[in-house]
């Protein structure tokens, strides 16, 4: 154990070390930024009404980014004591210098203005005021209605965060920020020979998120669509396998969530264009030459990205390299119209950075990455939407997810398809997977419906980097229809 | 990086805070660094130190969970009183949880002072040697390069003291040229045996073929998977097949087939830290000792791998693969995977290949349906035509939806060269196979 007096900073004092930091890199460095973050989290995991994990955790560190001779280093540790962060700065140099040793060209970023800033989620119930006995009575609760019939395992789950983050940098901005983040969901698995289906709410994959305090998790109802998702599940274990060949279906909210998270979100990357992510996950099919050239997809599809929106996963004040957060078009009545940029990658276009370039946390380093990406709703109601389908498929909620490393062909399933024959929705299938290649099938939209289906999802599981990143990002999305899309079945 | 005997003393400073109640903590720390490098220059160069400490309270079967990741013994005493309080409240377990006996370790990690101490100056220099020997071909090359130490402590209140330290490096790069690409991973516990100059060779040697690209129909393959393509296979199966706690809940293809022969006599799969070929884990995140589990032997399904508390939970044996507290709620993983070599040669498995299809790498693998292990991907840098007993073509990139199943049923090749890759846990030790079972569903222009 170590103690105060072996010279760990208090939390009050660390801005004022953070500045001498700065101030003994300033003469060594063409730039250099220190990103202090300190993340409270608590995750409540419930099977089958009995508590499988409750744990709260804090993680804090101090992460130290530096240009020298036009290269990058960055070193990070948990140390807090005031002279391992002056370690740290100096290895983040002598990284620097090699890194320098194999370059290209001089790192250059786009002009930013000096910020001295904070920001604060807007809550109305801070997440860590509730009790955990409350927060664990509902899961038992809900978890326990689930248990009818073939359903013989149900989960639930919440997690709650709690990031401060000071960022400071030799260009003068000192920003301060705390972001809260609330989410959950619940699934209920029918167990059969040999089978088995699993129904999620709201959504698929640990259910959703958002930066809201409780009253996001209140919101969403779990107990009262308890037993709706078990009979689903129930349902779907005796269903038919979904039918294959070419049709038209309608994405629910939460399935074209991840639709447009793998095939716009991840292609407008301008790191990936760029091939810095080529050994890992790939480059992308929206090469330089296409931007403002290339039709992504119908008339009707615009996609933003827009970090100021209330609520959603991927909204913050300024992003980890203390630029604001903003609203871009990256779609625009279907053409390819811009890219998410960090500073250094838009200084390559001539532009300034649309503030896309964010850490996990203070151990990584910021790198191009999602905020929330929408598509924007249109002007239908959903029973129009569908009404104008004499046969096909409505398809929600995630169950499988693959697509190529330039971000074309793509394979996705569903945990539930319903069949739509003369514009009304029928039986369930099981098992429903579609495909197609990206800008084909957003070529293929001819309907979304309106603002009042649109809903921000919280996605808290997107990969990227070496080592690998996982950030929290959003999607609005409301049910869209596509023409003419294959679709199949997993045996 | 602190050695056994603080961690000792830590155990002993820390046990009276607890005030007589059952504790299990696992501590986790690691100097990494990683060198990236993209289109020849290094882009990205970081590194990171950091430690994790996690505390288990046991109050009558009423179990809470707290992390830091931090010494200072004020936050450290109030985490552990925190959990303290948190575990009176908790519901109570629906099975009795009891701690691991002090317990044998037969294995330990690799550890090379040299990946320890290896510095950024010589990431660059390893980085600068294949930049320039690919360069001299054209092509240009991107990638990573990690160096790294990583600690692990287990303990409990039982008396469990279990301590490892091991390195790694981790090496992987793509080296690209229009449309001619080709890929390469290596990971080891010393980086005296990265060999640049081989992997440049193989690289290259993949890339020059990978040229002029022809498209295939879809369709059922002979196909030649590569050890890397094997390793994402394997994984893949450890995470949604041999999962006990999956098994156990009838989600898994292994529920109720527990001893029938599905595959050919030559498939042998275990998790085995006593294999010579991986970077073995002494001990799981309980203390309990590794040890070699047969997954499949001899083509017969034998089980899977089980976490502590689903042993618990369901009255069988813990196999030595509990993953970390606030990962529990997984079941368990298979550490280090093994697929036993067979006793061909790859040159064999070409020639006797009448039309087929070798594959290099998978690229986004995702599980389809977990009953029959159906996966989806793509193939990626460097998917070749076989005909005639020859590689002909490089082939444009197939999307394919095959079950492992099926893959394994159709296995009629297995090379004695094995080779160890990065895995979902620990790395996975593979060889070639060929299998005359493989889907591919759909093509790609490039």
């Amino acid at each position: 154990m170590q103690n105060n007096e072996e010279g760990v900073i208090s939390i009050c004092n660390m801005k004022g070390i953070l500045k001498n930091i700065l101030d003994y890199l300033d003469s060594k460095v063409d730039y250099a930024d220190i990103r202090f973050v300190e993340t409270d989290r608590e995750k409540i995991e419930v099977e089958n009404g009995i508590l499988s994990t409750y744990s709260i955790s804090k993680d804090r560190g101090t992460g130290i980014r530096v240009l020298v001779n036009g290269a990058w280093g960055f070193a990070s540790s948990n140390d807090l004591r005031k002279e391992a962060l002056f370690k740290i700065a100096a290895k983040a140099v002598n990284i620097a210098m090699a890194s320098a040793m194999v370059k290209k060209e001089d790192i250059k970023l786009a002009p930013e203005d000096k910020h001295i800033a904070s920001y604060i989620t807007p809550i109305i119930k801070d997440p860590f005021k509730i009790s955990s006995t409350e927060k664990i009575e509902l899961l038992i609760q809900t978890t326990n209605l689930m248990l009818k019939d073939k359903v013989k395992k149900s989960e639930g789950s919440l997690d709650f965060s709690k990031t401060h983050k000071w960022f400071l940098s030799t260009e003068g901005s000192e920003i301060e920020q705390t972001i809260f983040e609330s989410g959950g969901g619940i699934a209920a698995y029918a167990i059969g020979e040999g089978d088995f289906q699993k129904r999620s709410y709201p959504s698929s994959f640990g259910g959703d998120y958002a930066t809201s305090g409780y009253e996001f998790i209140e919101k969403m109802r779990l107990l009262e669509n308890a037993e709706r998702i078990a009979g689903e599940a129930n349902e779907l274990l005796v269903a038919p396998l979904c039918p294959e060949g070419e049709m038209d279906i309608v994405l629910g909210g939460s399935q074209l969530a991840l639709q447009v998270h793998e095939s716009c979100g991840h292609p407008v990357e301008l790191d990936r264009v760029l091939g810095k992510e080529l050994s890992y996950a790939g480059g992308s099919f929206l090469t330089l030459n296409k931007l403002n050239h290339f039709t992504y997809g119908s008339p009707l599809v615009t996609i933003t990205a827009d970090a100021t929106l209330a609520g959603g996963l991927g909204t913050f004040g300024y992003d980890d390299e203390g630029v604001p957060a903003s609203k871009s078009f990256l779609v625009n009545k279907g053409k390819f119209t811009g890219y998410l940029t960090s500073r250094e990658d838009a200084f390559k276009l001539g532009l300034p950075s649309n503030g896309a370039a964010r850490a996990e946390s203070w151990n990584r380093i910021p790198l191009v990455r999602m905020t929330n990406i929408n598509l924007l709703p249109g002007n239908l109601e959903l029973d129009k939407l569908i009404g104008d389908i004499k046969e096909g498929l409505y398809l929600d909620f995630n169950k499988s997810w693959s697509i190529d490393d330039k971000r074309l062909n793509f394979q996705f399933s569903t945990e539930i398809a319903r069949e739509i024959k003369n514009g009304q929705l029928g039986k369930i299938y099981k098992n429903a997977v579609y495909h197609g290649i990206t800008p084909e099938f957003w070529s293929s939209c001819d309907g979304i419906s309106k603002e009042k289906y649109w809903h921000i999802w919280g996605v808290p599981n997107c990969g990227k980097g070496q080592p690998e990143q996982t950030m929290h990002v959003g999607h609005g999305t409301s049910p869209a229809r596509f023409r003419k899309i294959k679709v199949g079945t997993s045996k | 990086m602190k050695d056994i005997f603080f961690w000792k003393n830590f155990i002993e400073k820390v046990k009276k805070n607890f005030k007589g109640l059952d504790f299990e903590m696992v501590a986790m720390e690691n100097n990494n660094e990683l060198t990236r490098f993209a289109q020849s220059y290094i882009h990205q160069n970081v590194a990171e130190t950091n430690l994790n400490l996690t505390f288990k309270v046991i109050n009558k079967d009423k179990i809470s969970i707290v992390k830091l990741n931090s010494l200072d013994e004020s936050e450290l005493l109030k985490s552990i009183k925190r959990a303290i309080q948190l575990s009176k409240i908790m519901p109570e377990l629906d099975y009795h949880y009891c701690l691991v006996k002090p317990q044998v370790y037969k294995v330990k990690g690799k550890y090379s002072e040299k990946t320890e101490n290896f510095t950024p100056l010589e990431r660059a220099q390893k980085i600068i040697q294949l930049i320039e020997r690919v360069n001299q071909k054209g092509y240009e090359a991107s990638g990573a390069l990690e160096t790294g130490m990583e600690t692990i402590i287990v303990a409990n209140s039982e008396g469990v003291f279990a301590f490892d330290r091991e390195t790694k490096v981790d090496f992987n790069s793509v080296i690209t040229k229009d449309n001619s690409t080709a890929y390469h991973s290596f990971i080891n516990s010393d980086v005296n045996h990265l060999d640049i100059e081989r992997i440049s060779d193989e690289l290259l040697y993949t890339a020059l073929r990978n040229v002029d690209q022809v498209e295939i129909e879809p369709g059922i393959y002979t196909v030649i998977l590569s050890p890397e393509a094997v390793a994402e296979i394997l994984s893949e199966a450890g995470y949604a097949g041999f999962d006990g706690k999956l098994i156990m809940e009838g989600k898994s293809f292994v529920s109720g087939k527990q001893g029938e022969k599905l595959f050919p006599k030559s498939i042998t799969i275990a998790d085995d830290p006593f294999e010579k070929l991986t970077m073995p884990i002494p001990f799981d995140f309980v203390g309990y000792p590794r040890k070699r589990i047969d997954l499949i032997k001899d083509g017969v399904i034998i089980n899977g791998v089980y976490d502590h508390l689903t042993a618990l939970k369901y009255n069988m044996e813990c196999t030595g693969n509990t993953l970390p507290p606030e990962s529990a709620s997984m079941g368990a993983l298979s550490f280090n995977i093994v697929m036993k070599q067979g006793k061909d040669q790859l040159e064999d498995m070409i020639l006797n290949t009448k039309k087929g299809v070798y594959i290099n790498r998978f690229h986004y693998v995702n599980v389809l349906d977990p009953m029959n292990l159906e996966l989806t991907g793509m193939t990626r840098d460097g998917t070749f035509l076989i005909e005639n007993g020859k590689i002909t073509k490089a082939i444009k990139n197939m999307r394919f939806n095959s079950s492992v199943v099926d893959l394994l049923k159709g296995v009629d090749m297995i090379s004695r060269e094995r080779h160890t890759k990065p895995g979902f846990v620990g790395p996975v030790v593979a060889p070639y196979l060929r299998t005359n079972n493989f889907t591919f569903s759909s093509k790609t222009n490039f």
